[in-house]
């Protein structure tokens, strides 16, 4: 884990990003949609895989879940502090961190990633985003809140399933702008 | 909008429990968590409810920050208790409301789940309100030393974690104003579909990820300039200090644990 060296750029690349991480959670107060909240993170989570590749993208997920944890309000919605753990949705914020891993894996395995190869290292994300989100979310439920009876397995999946188009889209999205931004990004640097 | 991220949860305060070592903290909070998992009898709940209401009149930290932080589940935590009221069938049936039966265990069973996950927000609020950020990363880090040994960059990661909380309110700031100088440019974040207001979003992120890259950038000459090594026997700017009063607290939730434990063997 630890083979590489943290280089000073490393970790500020990480920690800036975990920052926009918790910008992207909450600028949504300008985008509720039918009382849906619209999220940045998913989005932001790909981002951070194909800009700063899988070690430091996690490395910066890690970081945003560590802040919201010690109580800065990052998490949607403003929310933050320990006790967060155990919400049915901090899966979502677990799982950010293999998002940004798998999708920088994808992408660094490719010398010269097209559009293609953004979509699917975006649904391999989403995937790692909803099977980790919805087992925890399974696990809130039975475990800490001792659901009772008619709560089940598949009952969490359909809850799922409504979110799924809007993820849909942002994966879509996501894979539009990253070789933009990624460009773009690059070019306003020096070189380090 | 973002007024309140800037400010965090913390309160600023000069109690006993603002006082404590963030380590000390950390570890109670930790095995008062243990405790009311442990607990299953109606006197354990008594002594970790009185518990929490010493820290709270300890802490003097105004009630209405509590209640902000049980917004977060106490929807959950009232659907809970109501779903175990009418669908737990044991003990002795206590009264019927047209086809639902309440049962006694029924009701044991939710108050004791609900409690317990009061408590525990209530306890973990207590951390974060009574401790800043940085000290509960500091605390963190010196909590997780022992793992340098498996190769985990815990000394790096409290160092970004520091650099994240430093520069949150910097990169709000420079969110907000991008957005108003592409307002002002005719952007419009408010109106139109979903599609058209994510993509009037995309002239804020490209120079907003440039920002954060080049502040990256800055940062890493700057510490290089300077001569930053990690690893390196360093000294600590903030310094922590494990008094007397902090053995002392954990000694009582540690001896709760065992009147819990106890309780919950004799039963």
């Amino acid at each position: 884990m630890n083979k590489q060296p943290w280089r000073p750029i490393d970790m500020t690349l990480a920690a800036m990003f975990a920052a926009l991480m918790a910008i992207g959670a909450n600028v949504s107060a300008y985008l509720t949609i039918g009382g849906v909240p619209i999220t940045f993170q998913l989005l932001f989570a790909i981002l951070a895989g194909v800009l700063l590749g899988s070690r430091l993208g996690a490395a910066s997920m890690t970081l945003y879940m560590l802040i919201g944890l010690v109580g800065m309000p990052v998490f949607a919605q403003f929310k933050g502090g320990i006790g967060h753990v155990i919400s049915p949705t901090f899966g979502f914020v677990v799982s950010f961190i293999a998002v940004a891993y798998a999708v920088g894996k994808v992408v660094e395995r490719k010398s010269d990633p097209t559009i293609r190869t953004y979509l699917f290292a975006g649904a391999c994300g989403l995937f790692l985003n909803y099977l980790i989100g919805a087992h925890y979310m399974y696990a809130a439920y039975t475990l800490w809140f001792e659901a009772p009876g008619g709560f089940n397995y598949l009952l969490t999946w359909s809850w799922m399933a409504a979110y799924l188009p809007i993820d849909t889209g942002v994966v879509v999205a996501a894979a539009l702008i990253a070789p933009k931004v990624k460009k773009v990004v690059l070019e306003a640097r020096p070189a380090v | 909008m973002f007024k309140n991220i800037i400010i965090g949860q913390y309160i600023p305060g000069t109690s006993m429990i603002h006082g404590m070592d963030p380590r000390a903290k950390l570890i109670v909070v930790f095995v008062f968590i243990i405790n009311l998992f442990i607990a299953n009898q109606f006197v354990s709940f008594s002594l970790l409810t009185l518990y929490v209401l010493g820290a709270f009149f300890l802490s003097k930290v105004p009630i209405r920050f509590f209640l902000k932080g049980l917004r977060l589940i106490a929807i959950i935590i009232v659907v809970t208790f109501l779903l175990h009221l009418f669908m737990t069938r044991e003990g002795e049936p206590l009264f019927s409301v047209g086809f639902l039966t309440v049962y006694e265990g029924g009701v044991k069973q939710g108050a004791m789940i609900s409690l317990r996950l009061f408590l525990l927000v209530v306890m973990t609020s207590m951390l974060t309100l009574t401790t800043t950020p940085i000290a509960l990363t500091d605390g963190l880090e010196s909590l997780f030393n022992p793992l340098k040994k498996f190769g985990v960059p815990v000394y790096e990661f409290a160092l970004m974690m520091s650099i994240s909380l430093r520069f949150i309110p910097t990169l709000l700031m420079e969110t907000e104003k991008i957005m108003k100088a592409q307002m002002a440019r005719g952007a419009n974040f408010l109106h139109g579909s979903l599609v058209k207001r994510v993509k009037a979003f995309v002239p804020v992120l490209v120079p907003l990820f440039i920002q954060a890259f080049k502040r990256a950038d800055e940062l890493a000459t700057a510490m290089e300039s300077r001569g930053y090594q990690g690893g390196a026997e360093r000294t600590r700017f903030r310094q922590q200090n494990w008094r007397g009063l902090d053995t002392f607290v954990l000694l009582t939730v540690v001896a709760l644990m065992f009147i819990v434990l106890a309780l919950r063997w004799l039963s």
